[in-house]
């Protein structure tokens, strides 16, 4: 999973079956740097993400990449390659440090 | 599979039913130096890996899906934690 800015909302128009009534939202991967100055900003190139916990404009989320980002909808099928799977609360992030 | 560094952890709020009560990681990718690569991932932990420790990350889902059932979406967990990397290519430049 890598971590995103939820940064808006996607409405569909025309659609197939297993996309109806889903929710997606644009998520901006957060950088290690901007995680580490905690500033709120992405850095990543921005992508569409199915989100079914409802993620709110401006929360960070950790969403899945690839085809296991569809198994919620098993056993459907659903063409998803990108889903929400927490909403952060908070991160722990200090690079370099040991334990 | 590739090598990753713990740099921390990662509480969430509303998670994905199958992910209750998981542990989450926050590693970093490493180059082939042992540098990082600058993209944070968060790791599903069931080996108790350290702040700081080398961890051989599996991109694969299966583990996940056997632990926590076909409907997960998780994919990144820790396989392995490492003691040592030996490179002796890299060693001699």
């Amino acid at each position: 999973m890598r971590l995103g800015m939820v940064r808006g909302r996607v409405v569909l128009n025309v659609t197939g079956d297993p996309f109806r009534g889903m929710r997606l939202v644009i998520v901006e991967p957060v950088t290690a740097a901007n995680l580490a100055a905690r500033n709120g900003l992405g850095g990543g190139t921005p992508l569409v993400a199915a989100d079914p916990l409802g993620a709110a404009e401006g929360q960070m989320v950790a969403f899945v990449e690839g085809r296991e980002a569809a198994n919620p909808w098993w056993p459907g099928r659903a063409a998803v390659d990108a889903c929400c799977a927490v909403i952060v609360e908070s991160v722990d992030f200090r690079p370099g440090d040991k334990e | 599979m590739f090598l990753a560094r713990i740099d921390g952890s990662l509480v969430g709020t509303a998670k994905h039913e199958t992910l209750q009560g998981c542990r989450f990681l926050i590693g970093q990718r490493l180059d082939a130096d042992g540098s990082s690569t600058g993209e944070p991932l968060v790791i599903l932990d069931w080996m108790g890996a350290a702040r700081g420790a080398t961890v051989v990350v599996s991109t694969d889902g299966d583990v996940a899906r056997r632990k926590l059932g076909n409907t997960t979406p998780a994919r990144l967990t820790v396989a392995a934690i490492v003691d040592s990397v030996y490179q002796p290519a890299r060693s001699a430049q």
